[in-house]
């Protein structure tokens, strides 16, 4: 099982290259040798990389290359932060978010206690004040209705 | 004469507080970055990017040059007191470094790994020096034929050091120049693969992909990984080596500051080739060969000094050919770029302030460095003992941060989140993300030489291998293509695993 999971690799690879080749062929104006289109480029590069998606393939159905085991958990808690700072940045200001998006990640972290967690974020939400806000001077809302 | 001019000028432009402010603030955290395993220079830069866009030119290349440096000497802390390289390129410093440790002798371990940095990045500094301004006028004569070859060899080459495989880094350069592709077409001013998303008209910016292949998927990857902290980094000893090691140490600096300069220079090789490649020859020449392994001085003088004279002169293809030496080279053409400043042979005689700055900023640089790293190592050795878990959730926020803080869009955010994970699901089909950011920087400007060079050639494709400049270039791509398929991996761990056996 996990060695067709492994095929898989080389085929997004595949699928990938054929996107950009046949969107090329099919919307854009190739023009001549001479004088090339905006998709001759993609078309060329495209072809290139299906090519390469091939070789690959057939690389490895001889020596599959293992697959690594994902850490769903690690993704969710990433995920986790990044869009809660996606979403609590227009509600409640960039600093607020900050402080949710650190314990958000934190919180999959073994280990790491939560008198910890709520240090690090309050630290890191100071942080992003010193630096952005204070040295650079970049048009944040800090915190909204401030 | 005219050096002393340039020079003169350098240190004008890297003299002033703000520039040398800076500096510190970018081998501080190099250094910081270097010296915690998890977290690479490449993530660091990547950070850094939005904070270059508010700063001048000259200081930003100054700033995330001195962030990518100083990681080399931060590198060597964890390699000497944990057996865990900080960098890639610190892993070779742990075959003697790490029994210099056990034996005791931890802190003349630093204290010749700093030293050695020191040598080596000065000695990468001059070859910078010499060899730049040459060879930036005889990159004048290019055309956009040599200029469309010169790429495909900086493209071969940083697709073959790919540890999963010429072909699978071949791809990724591809899908990196494809990615490139999308935005405007300068030439014609269609939209290309945008799906009528009116934010792609631009381009995918170089800071989101960045950020995403780097910053988060790499948090991804390694946030759960380890946990415990380091406690075992402890005693460091005495510092000074003794009149004996400062002789021995010598020669083996020169030799591996000049092998480093030589791997540097070549695009996409970069430092952990040179700190192999000159590990294995100081073995063949060294007469105390046996004594290798074994916690030898000359084997953490000769890595050290390999890996930081290429830092430096991986600057060298960077800043007179636009071709970057490496993957953090080519966000620092990217930085450069946002800037409006066309990397190129021109660079240097139309911005002489910036080139020369930053060369003699890295001198400032390495005098920080050194001490930091000498007399300032217990604050690193104790960082070593805090557990390091605490930065991953304090880097994917200052991620989101930065990002926001280019245009305020949150679009960009959302971008982000989508190639950190599309970087994650590649990691773990086992593709580098490196090439393909590469092939990301140099595919607009690829395309752009081609093209040119097809019409000055009249429709014609065999201009590229009748050019001489052109045909030489693609026939060292082709050579180094073909040298992938001799078993180099394999003899050079050969080499390095019968000493140690011995």
């Amino acid at each position: 099982m996990r060695h067709l999971i492994s095929h898989a690799g080389p085929l997004i690879m595949l699928s990938a290259g054929l996107f950009f080749s046949v969107g090329a062929v099919t919307s854009l104006d190739l023009g001549s040798f001479r004088r090339m289109g905006p998709g001759a480029f993609p078309l060329l590069v495209g072809g290139l990389l299906c090519l390469l998606a091939l070789i690959g393939l057939v690389q490895n159905l001889r020596h599959p290359l293992p697959v690594d085991h994902a850490d769903p958990v690690a993704v969710l808690g990433v995920t986790g932060g990044v869009v809660g700072f996606a979403l609590l940045t227009p509600l409640l200001g960039v600093l607020p978010a900050t402080f949710i998006a650190v314990l958000t990640t934190a919180a999959v972290i073994p280990g790491f206690r939560w008198p910890m967690r709520l240090a690090l974020a309050a630290g890191v939400a100071v942080g992003v004040w010193l630096i952005f806000v204070l040295c650079l001077g970049i048009p944040f809302t800090a915190i909204k209705g401030i | 004469m005219d050096l002393l001019h340039n020079l003169a000028l350098g240190l004008n432009t890297a003299a002033t507080m703000q520039n040398l402010i800076y500096c510190f603030v970018g081998v501080f955290l190099g250094t910081f970055i270097g010296a915690l395993p998890g977290v690479g220079p490449l993530a660091a830069v990547a950070m850094l990017l939005p904070v270059s866009f508010y700063l001048p030119p000259e200081t930003a290349l100054v700033m995330l040059a001195g962030v990518y440096y100083g990681a080399e000497y931060g590198g060597s802390i964890a390699s000497i007191l944990l057996n865990i390289p900080g960098t890639p390129s610190a892993s070779v410093t742990c075959i003697d470094g790490y029994p210099m440790a056990q034996q005791g002798r931890a802190g003349v371990a630093l204290f010749s790994t700093a030293m050695a940095s020191m040598f080596g990045a000065l000695f990468g500094v001059v070859v910078m020096v010499l060899l730049s301004p040459r060879l930036a006028e005889f990159a004048l004569l290019f055309q956009p034929a040599e200029y469309f070859s010169v790429m495909v060899l900086g493209l071969v080459a940083a697709s073959i050091v790919s540890t999963s495989g010429v072909v699978r880094g071949l791809m990724m350069v591809c899908l990196g120049i494809l990615l490139g592709t999308i935005g405007v077409d300068v030439n014609s001013g269609e939209t290309r693969f945008t799906g009528g998303i009116p934010q792609l008209r631009d381009g995918v910016s170089l800071v989101v992909v960045a950020m995403g292949l780097f910053g988060v998927s790499e948090v991804i990857t390694s946030m759960r990984g380890t946990t415990q902290s380091y406690a075992g980094a402890g005693m460091i000893g005495r510092m000074f080596p003794n009149r004996d090691e400062w002789r021995r140490s010598f020669m083996p600096a020169v030799r591996g500051s000049a092998i480093g300069s030589f791997f540097g220079t070549l695009p996409g090789t970069g430092q952990t080739v040179a700190s192999f490649v000159a590990y294995a020859l100081e073995k063949r020449l060294n007469k105390r060969a046996d004594q290798f392994g074994k916690g030898a001085i000359e084997g953490v003088v000769v890595p050290e000094s390999a890996n930081n004279a290429a830092a430096q002169t991986a600057f060298i293809p960077t800043l007179t050919l636009g071709i970057p030496g490496s993957t953090t080279m080519a966000l620092m053409l990217g930085a450069l770029m946002i800037h409006g400043i066309t990397p190129g042979p021109r660079m240097i005689s139309e911005h002489p302030e910036l080139f020369w700055g930053l060369v003699v900023s890295f001198v400032f640089g390495n005098i920080f460095l050194l001490i930091l790293n000498i007399p300032l190592i217990g604050l690193w050795v104790r960082l070593l003992r805090v557990p390091h878990y605490f930065l991953y959730p304090a880097v994917i926020v200052l991620i989101c941060v930065g990002v926001y803080s280019i245009s305020n869009s949150l679009t960009d955010i959302w971008a982000t989140l989508a190639f950190g994970l599309v970087g994650y699901v590649l990691r773990l089909f086992r593709f580098e993300p490196a090439p393909m950011l590469i092939g990301f920087v140099l595919g607009p400007m690829m395309e752009e030489y081609f093209r040119r060079a097809m019409l000055l050639s009249r429709g014609d494709a065999t201009v590229f291998f009748t050019r001489p400049g052109s045909a030489a270039l693609l026939l060292v791509a082709i050579l180094m293509l073909c040298a992938t398929m001799l078993p180099w991996r394999r003899w050079l761990t050969a080499g390095l695993s019968r000493r140690r056996q011995a």
